[in-house]
């Protein structure tokens, strides 16, 4: 587990996210359009992406559907973090049915949810 | 066996082969009625069969079919005005006609002579009368009471002496019982949906419908002994219809059929009063709560003028204190007078849209803000880890402090607007630290005080927590602007105590107080002493309070020893 992508829109998140997780020792790409992380994830082998699901383009729904073209239903459970700032009830439920983990933002404990992200599942 | 009427009916001729059960035989020879004109013969080869069946007369053609007898007179005598308009009748198919119909009623008498008839009366006659006097009471009948005390004027049931009515509406928690003895005792009263429907259950199954009062102490009927009930169903309402002699004897047959036949056309008019009466029912309901609004009212029709006007309306309002006016229905127009109450209820009104609609902005401002804050948090954490001088350093743990603020802040506005959400309990202490929070600036100044009486600490409410912030805060910035001017260091004590089930917060201060002559006044609306005020904080709070089913109230102190208000909340 070396590679991973983190899928942000706030650029001060997604930096502050790529710096966090870089110095714990893992190589860092970042996307903040949706439709540019499906390509990310198309053409490259993550270990680990981290996606936010309100996005400006499109839903993080959405790359995690386009990701089945390559990653079995048992992969994108493992691969995927999912972060949210909305907990409706709706798109809980929604989430888990992907069977990953899922991160509220904001963070209750950072460290905590650095090594959510990082360590494998 | 259902009534048809034979397609060869007409056809009666004096070769009529006529078959007479031997029940009937036997009752004939029994009164000496005369049989000497009519061919009787063995069942199989008789044209017409006359039977004893369940106590009645019934008559049966060649083909097999059932003709009860009433019918088949009424039939009969039809066919014989056919014959007399004939041109030339043949005279010996007249006559055995009219000895046959006369024969017939003779053994329809006798067989019907259980049930009470005139002298003179045939019971053609009673049939017709009873139809007709069936037409005649449904006719006039104008209410369900009216109708039901008319059931007695039925010629079969004069020697009845009570009739009754249980009405069950779809979805009313009780059944009306409605009627009258003959001593015109009217009678209207309730009983339990639970006993109805076990007494209409009852009569549902029973083939006879005669009953015992006996059998159904619970209900309290207002006769006693033996009466006959009948039940009606529709899609709005079940009804049961009960006539009693008020006696200990059994009821024929032929008085169950005759009053099952009653009931039966008597259907359509239970349900035409019935509706009538439900909806009068509904208007006189609908009169009673606009007499008790606690606004002064008035309806007017155009033409007639006032129409109605409520408890609170006086003569002496004028047309310049409408307040609200508006045109309801064809000709009728409803004002609404200004008054010190609807002034009350307006801003109350008005106070919680606005709470709604700052609420529902709250949300999406959190929405909105918890992002870039969340992005602002994590930024300053990376600093926090990296070698940068111990100013700089500073500066961003002041930031870091400054985001966690924005977020709390948030969070607790936006928790607090959740009007809907409230159904979990919170503690008073909880609501108490939320409200001097929320007051913070305005009290910053002032010595809080806060004193729980042992045990009240961790009371929870399931109240709304918002209220009771909203009332707390008005309190404790009216008490910080009352001192403000002082020389002496403000004070304010909350003090809460438990009164058996009712929570008292008291809240004091040491300001100048409320002048004697004022505390008449400061929980109207508009009454205030502030130049900037609105006079509405306290008029809110008490509404809010009373809301809970609590209540706010001033205690009147010593001179100069500052206000003192109580706010109680029921402990549920």
């Amino acid at each position: 587990m070396n590679h991973i992508l983190v899928i942000e829109d706030e650029i001060l998140i997604q930096q502050s996210l790529k710096k966090l997780i870089e110095r714990k020792g893992f190589k860092v790409d970042v996307s903040a359009s949706g439709k540019l992380a499906i390509n990310l994830i198309l053409s490259n082998n993550y270990d680990r992406i981290i996606c936010d699901l309100m996005l400006q383009d499109i839903s993080g729904f959405d790359v995690i559907e386009e990701s089945k073209k390559k990653y079995t239903t048992e992969d994108i459970s493992k691969k995927f973090v999912i972060m949210t700032a909305y907990n409706s009830p709706q798109v809980l439920s929604k989430a888990s049915t992907y069977q990953c983990t899922l991160l509220n933002k904001p963070f209750d404990n950072l460290d905590e949810a650095i090594r959510l992200m990082t360590e494998l599942k | 066996m259902e009534n048809r009427p034979h397609p060869n009916y007409q056809t009666s001729s004096s070769n009529l082969a006529i078959h007479l059960d031997d029940d009937i035989i036997s009752d004939l020879a029994a009164n000496s009625i005369d049989l000497t004109h009519l061919k009787i013969s063995p069942i199989e080869t008789a044209n017409i069969r006359f039977l004893k069946k369940q106590g009645r007369l019934w008559v049966q053609y060649e083909d097999g079919h059932f003709c009860d007898f009433p019918y088949y007179l009424k039939n009969i005598l039809s066919t014989l005005e056919s014959f007399q308009q004939k041109p030339n009748p043949r005279s010996d198919e007249l006559t055995f006609t009219t000895n046959f119909i006369k024969t017939v009623e003779n053994i329809q008498k006798k067989v019907f002579s259980n049930i009470a008839l005139r002298p003179e009366q045939n019971v053609k006659d009673l049939w017709d009368e009873i139809m007709k006097k069936v037409m005649a009471i449904s006719a006039d009948s104008h209410s369900l009471n009216h109708l039901v005390e008319k059931i007695l004027q039925i010629p079969f049931l004069q020697n009845f002496e009570s009739s009754f009515l249980l009405v069950h509406l779809k979805g009313q928690t009780k059944v009306a019982l409605i009627g009258s003895t003959l001593g015109n005792e009217k009678i209207s009263r309730f009983i339990e949906v639970k006993d109805f429907n076990t007494f209409y259950h009852s009569v549902k199954k029973s083939k006879h419908k005669s009953f015992s009062t006996n059998d159904f102490l619970k209900l309290d009927l207002p006769f006693n002994g033996s009466f006959l009930a009948k039940e009606i169903v529709s899609k709005k309402y079940s009804l049961i219809a009960m006539v009693s002699r008020q006696d200990f004897l059994g009821y024929s047959l032929e008085e169950i059929e005759l009053f099952e036949i009653c009931i039966d056309l008597l259907e359509p008019h239970f349900e035409r009063l019935i509706d009538q009466e439900f909806s009068d029912k509904k208007i006189s309901e609908l009169r009673l709560c606009l007499k008790d609004f606690p606004l002064p009212i008035k309806v007017c029709d155009a033409q007639t003028g006032v129409s109605f006007m409520n408890d609170l309306y006086q003569n002496e309002l004028q047309d310049k204190d409408i307040f609200f006016n508006k045109k309801i229905y064809n000709n009728y127009s409803i004002d609404l007078y200004d008054s010190d109450e609807l002034r009350h209820y307006a801003f109350d009104l008005f106070h919680f849209q606005r709470v709604s609609l700052l609420g529902e902005l709250l949300n999406t401002l959190r929405h909105e803000l918890s992002n870039p804050l969340f992005g602002l948090k994590l930024g300053t954490q990376i600093f926090s880890t990296l070698e940068v001088s111990a100013d700089d350093k500073m500066i961003m743990q002041e930031i870091e402090k400054n985001v966690n603020r924005c977020q709390q802040i948030i969070e607790n506005f936006s928790n607090l607007y959740q009007i809907q959400a409230e159904n979990k309990p919170h503690s008073i202490k909880k609501m108490i630290d939320e409200s001097l929070l929320l007051a913070k600036s305005e009290i910053r100044d002032v010595t809080k005080e806060i004193l729980f009486e042992p045990g009240t600490e961790e009371i929870e409410l399931q109240i709304p927590v918002l209220f009771i912030v909203q009332i707390l805060f008005n309190l404790l910035v009216n008490a910080a602007q009352a001192m403000r001017s002082q020389s002496e260091r403000g004070i304010i004590k909350l003090i809460v105590k438990r009164e058996l089930d009712q929570l008292n917060i008291f809240l004091q201060d040491n300001g100048p107080g409320i002048p004697d002559d004022k505390i008449g006044q400061i929980f109207k609306p508009f009454f205030t002493t502030k130049t900037q005020g609105t006079g509405l904080g306290l008029v809110l709070s008490r509404n809010l309070a009373q809301k809970l089913d609590g209540n706010l109230e001033y205690i009147s102190s010593q001179p100069n020893k500052g206000a003192c208000f109580k706010l109680s909340l029921p402990i549920k």
